[in-house]
């Protein structure tokens, strides 16, 4: 299996300096433990990426363009290249003014699918399936078997990354390519003053009580009550989605 | 003919120990090469073993007197013994009287030596061959004083003369053969390794306790195995007597925590050679499992090597095992080189430890705390900062205590102290980083070097005369182990500074009597720089009921928070602070009194009721405010 893993240049989130973003060590600790993997990197310098090599990573390749250039095309035009069948990335920008979507468009513009905030990812039974662990909100999980090739990013409740160790930094490679030649331009970002727009709610449904009302109304789910299967059988998740289509008013009331 | 048998003795002995010291020497070799100033160290050899040597013997009376005789009696009887091969000398019968004198001197010595393992032996002291030792020492004497009186008083025949040279010849021999596995080998190591000794400033009546710089390009950073530390370490080790006089004194070991100072030189002596006696001492308290049976030269540390990495890292680098050790065995040094590998070419520092050091690097602050909140504590107090303006007289260094609440106090105390003194001072606000103590003590030389040039470079852009800090680990980095990394100024703790300001008349503190304070020692300040006398001079000019503990100054056990230790947390029976404390409650002192930001929270943390812990400089503050 080919790993890659996608690492950014961050930014501490308090003192503003250089670093590899937490999250994608994390991603490379998982990408380690399933075998081996190689780093990615699209910017002007390896580092703050290089840092990957420290906490473990043989072989980073770095992709040379300049600092104002969109990252998403050299990327893809190497990713092509090169055909891994799995990409690990963190879910989240840490670098000022990045939009934290690399991953999104990265797999959409090779045809890939993307799973989201993984904890853990071991190999499939069947040959070219991996085992994603999804972290989901108010801290459910989801097991899902995923065929490749894939895009998985990788939440922060994932196993805490291995330490950095200098000595295992000076014993990784950094792999400097050129961007592939013709590549697209950066969009260039418009900048506008900030809008105040007015907040759109939800039409409160009539009935419920008055904290239902509040909360539907916040657009909030519905707390406390579970609404996570696990493996339900067929029948069951469809009798729980008709049950839902029915609560929020796409299908008619069941005949009595 | 007797007389000559006799001194032939001395010679096959002398040959023996010769042949099983060029055994050991050969696996000294495998080191890594080291300088050593040769010349130097031989001539300062007697000094260093009379002076140096002697004034930490002689903190346990009983073995002090005991090592004199034997080894006196010993050196003597056997010297004279083979000067007897000259004719006059052999000849004559009062010198066989004065030889015999001299067995007789080492037969006390002998019953000295066993009188203190049998009938019990005291736990502190390692069994195995080393029981045996009384006995051999016995033997030697015994048969040598009546083969000596034997030739003095002329009844010397082969009949008598033969068995008492069997006997002296069975304890003499035996003891040779010892020079290379059992204890007689402490004899000639601990004579070589006082002339090689890794840290010759020691016997210049300087504290040279600074950690060396590692270089970052060598091929293998730190110690993997035996064979990774140098040749005069080894042969440091080698040097251990097992007098388990570091164990009483560890911190770790009296907590329960799997670490026995002493049991870890055996092991790094047993990792060398393979063919080393089992360890017959107290074992690491509740050890935990590791390899069994591992080949000579291997790796050290491991679940599956010779020591568990829990071992490691209980140590707080408190040194005092090194200020006990009769044998000037740098322990520290061997337990941060070990801690440099693990961490630096394994990336296995404890796992608690990986966040503070990413912080470190990520930050420059291990709490990954903005660098500008450091000043917060001072909020309304309106510190002066340097880079405002450019130079002051003194620099006041925050340390990373400045973050704890608890320790903002004692730093707004000494803020008024120095305003009340009129003192021109500044601090360097958000430019202040850590100073990489914590990151060097788990073995990251290389985040440590990095701050420490960061830090350098900060502080040589401004003037200033004197750096005050009220924590002893900032201390200890900024005077000593920035000095490769071309920091040189003159640092000074902040009670040597209130002492001074308070003998120069610029504050008149009043006396606060009817207090009893006990004072603790911070081993940066105490045992790795000498100072003990400021803080106290400062207690009595307050007029506080003083109360020692019974290990203070330089012998003062550790709060528990040195050298990562608090966030290593290796699990063990007791805390240490608990224990500190406890020993501070045997005074019946109202007030334990800090002068360190970690003490500080260690001994705080303490729970139930206990005295009061307040800084020297809150007790200073509180005495402006009382009358004189
Ligand atoms: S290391 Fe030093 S103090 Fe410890 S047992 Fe050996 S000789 Fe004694
Ligand atoms: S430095 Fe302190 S904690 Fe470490 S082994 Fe020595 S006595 Fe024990």
């Amino acid at each position: 299996m080919k790993i890659v893993v996608l690492l950014s240049a961050g930014l501490h989130p308090v003192s503003g300096q250089s670093i590899l973003p937490k999250v994608e060590a994390q991603a490379l600790r998982l990408a380690l433990a399933l075998g081996e993997a190689r780093g990615r990197h699209a910017g002007p310098t390896a580092f703050p990426a290089s840092d990957a090599l420290g906490h473990g990573l043989p072989h980073l390749v770095h992709v040379e363009i300049p600092a104002e250039a969109d990252p998403v095309p050299a990327l893809v035009a190497t990713l092509e290249a090169d055909q891994p069948d799995l990409i690990l990335a963190g879910r989240r920008g840490q670098g000022g003014d990045e939009t934290g979507l690399a991953p999104y468009a990265v797999a959409s513009r090779l045809g890939m699918a993307l799973v989201s905030d993984a904890i853990a990812v071991e190999r499939g039974e069947a040959d070219g399936t991996v085992i994603v662990h999804q972290a989901l909100p108010k801290g459910a999980r989801r097991r899902l078997v995923v065929r490749l090739p894939a895009v998985v990013t990788v939440h922060p409740d994932a196993p805490a990354p291995r330490a950095f160790a200098y000595g295992v930094a000076r014993r990784g490679i950094v792999e400097t390519r050129l961007a592939p030649p013709g590549l697209p331009a950066a969009e260039r970002l418009e900048e506008r003053p900030y809008r105040r727009r007015p907040k759109l709610m939800r039409s409160a449904p009539a009935c419920g009580s008055a904290s239902e009302r509040l909360a539907a109304a916040m657009g909030a789910t519905s707390s406390g009550v579970a609404n996570v299967m696990v493996n339900p059988t067929p029948e069951e998740a469809a009798r729980a989605i008709l049950a839902h289509l029915r609560a929020i008013g796409v299908l008619p009331p069941k005949a009595a | 003919m007797g007389a000559y048998a006799f001194s032939a003795l001395i010679f096959a002995m002398v040959a023996l120990a010769g042949w099983q010291i060029s055994r050991r020497v050969a696996w000294w070799r495998l080191g890594a090469p080291a300088e050593v100033a040769w010349g130097r160290g031989l001539l300062a050899l007697p000094r260093r073993y009379l002076v140096d040597v002697h004034h930490v013997v002689a903190r346990d009376p009983y073995a002090s007197r005991m090592h004199a005789v034997v080894a006196g009696g010993l050196v003597a009887a056997s010297i004279l013994t083979a000067l007897a091969v000259l004719p006059p000398l052999g000849g004559s019968r009062l010198y066989w009287a004065i030889v015999a004198l001299a067995f007789s001197v080492t037969v006390i010595g002998s019953l000295l030596v066993g009188a203190r393992r049998y009938p019990r032996k005291p736990a502190k002291l390692s069994a195995g061959r080393f029981q045996i030792l009384p006995f051999l020492l016995l033997a030697y004497a015994v048969g040598g004083l009546i083969s000596a009186a034997l030739l003095a008083w002329g009844g010397a025949s082969a009949a008598t003369l033969l068995p008492a040279l069997a006997l002296a010849a069975a304890g003499g021999l035996g003891l040779a053969y010892e020079v290379r596995r059992g204890p007689m080998r402490h004899a000639f190591a601990g004579a070589l390794h006082l002339v090689a000794h890794p840290r010759p400033g020691r016997f210049e009546g300087r504290p040279d306790t600074a950690l060396a710089p590692l270089d970052l390009d060598a091929p293998k950073l730190g110690a993997e195995t035996p064979a990774d530390l140098a040749w005069n370490r080894l042969l440091s080790y080698d040097s251990c007597i097992q007098c388990g006089r570091c164990e009483t004194a560890c911190p770790a070991f009296a907590a329960g925590q799997p670490l026995n100072p002493k049991r870890l030189i055996q092991d790094l002596v047993a990792g060398l050679t393979g063919d080393e006696a089992s360890y017959a001492g107290s074992p690491y308290p509740n050890a935990r499992p590791v390899a069994d049976d591992t080949p000579p030269l291997a790796r050290l540390i491991g679940e599956d090597a010779r020591i568990h990495p829990d071992t490691l890292w209980a140590c707080t680098t408190c040194r005092a095992c090194v200020e006990e050790c009769p044998m000037m065995i740098e322990h520290v040094d061997a337990i941060v080189s070990l801690r440099r590998h693990q961490t630096m070419e394994l990336g296995l520092p404890p796992e608690k430890a990986a966040e503070p050091l990413a912080e470190l690097r990520g930050a420059g602050e291990a709490g990954g705390r903005a660098l500008s909140a450091r000043t917060d504590f001072a909020a309304g107090l309106d510190l002066p900062l340097i880079s405002v303006r450019g130079e002051a007289d003194v620099l006041l260094w925050l340390g990373d205590g400045a973050y704890d609440l608890r320790y903002g106090r004692t730093l707004r105390a000494l803020v008024r102290l120095m305003r009340d003194a009129g003192v021109d001072f500044a601090v360097l606000g958000a430019e202040e980083r850590d100073t990489g103590d914590l990151a060097r003590r788990l073995g990251d030389e290389a985040s440590f070097q990095d701050l420490a040039r960061k830090n350098v470079e900060t502080l040589n852009r401004y003037r200033f005369n004197r750096i005050i800090t009220a924590d002893p680990h900032a201390l200890h980095a900024l005077r000593n182990e920035y000095r490769p990394f071309g920091g040189d100024w003159t640092v000074v703790h902040h009670t040597v500074f209130l002492l001074e300001l308070v003998e120069a008349g610029k504050l008149a503190p009043g006396r606060l009597a009817g207090l009893s304070v006990t004072y603790h020692d911070p081993c940066y300040l105490g045992r790795y720089n000498g100072e003990t006398e400021a803080p106290r001079a400062l207690l009595d000019l307050i007029g506080v009921e003083r109360r020692e503990m019974a290990r203070s100054g330089k012998r003062a056990m550790c709060c528990g928070g040195g050298g990562g230790a608090p966030v290593s947390d290796v699990a063990g029976e007791r805390r240490i602070p608990d224990i500190r404390m406890g020993q501070a409650m045997e005074t019946g002192a109202q007030v334990v009194a800090v002068a360190c930001p970690t003490c500080t929270a260690m001994l705080e943390g303490v729970t139930g009721v206990r005295p009061e812990v307040k800084d020297v400089a809150e007790l200073v503050l509180a005495a402006m405010e009382t009358p004189r």
